[in-house]
């Protein structure tokens, strides 16, 4: 058996993931074909929201993994030059 | 022909389905729903395929099971191989 610290984080990740399915197959898939009267529209932003907020963060994504590389690549360096 | 040939010949036949389908050509007469769920298709498969990683990942993680003597028979190879080396002069 996995630690309890491992099987929790574990599933905690699959309820996550999980939720934020079913929350963003509503918002894209199922919401235009709902009145725009139906009082379900209230949990949910303009649609914009639903392109805007995934590429923004791919975007942050992407730069943080770009910042790690230089980041480790540079200390990684330093020790090297630092002998000669 | 290469794995990576044959996956952008997929995404490309997706990719151009979903271009005809939703840049409106003047023949088409889809209703407004339907285009309205269809515009932000790619973004929402790409969202799709990261949820399911991130469940896999996960779901593997919470699964995985712990091996104790595997872990303890580990522990003793280090610590003979660290003698092994303290002897032969390797400094610690």
């Amino acid at each position: 058996m996995a630690t309890a610290t491992d099987r929790a984080v574990g599933f905690g990740l699959v309820a996550f993931s999980l939720a934020l399915f079913a929350y963003y197959t509503l918002w894209i898939v199922v919401l235009p074909f709902i009145d725009s009267a139906h009082a379900i529209h209230r949990f949910f932003l303009p649609r914009e929201y639903a392109v805007i907020i995934p590429v923004v963060a791919g975007l942050l994504l992407l730069l943080f993994i770009g910042v790690f590389i230089m980041v480790v690549t540079w200390k990684s360096k330093k020790p090297a030059k630092k002998s000669e | 022909m290469t794995k990576l040939a044959q996956w952008l010949c997929g995404l490309a036949l997706l990719g151009s389905a979903w271009a005809a389908l939703a840049l409106s050509p003047p023949g088409l007469r889809l209703p407004a729903p339907c285009r309205q769920a269809l515009l932000p298709l790619p973004v929402y498969l790409l969202v799709a395929f990261g949820c399911y990683a991130l469940a896999t990942v996960g779901y593997r993680l919470a699964t995985f099971n712990d091996c104790e003597e595997a872990a303890a028979e580990l522990r003793e190879h280090i610590s003979a191989a660290r003698e092994d080396l303290r002897r032969r002069g390797l400094r610690f």
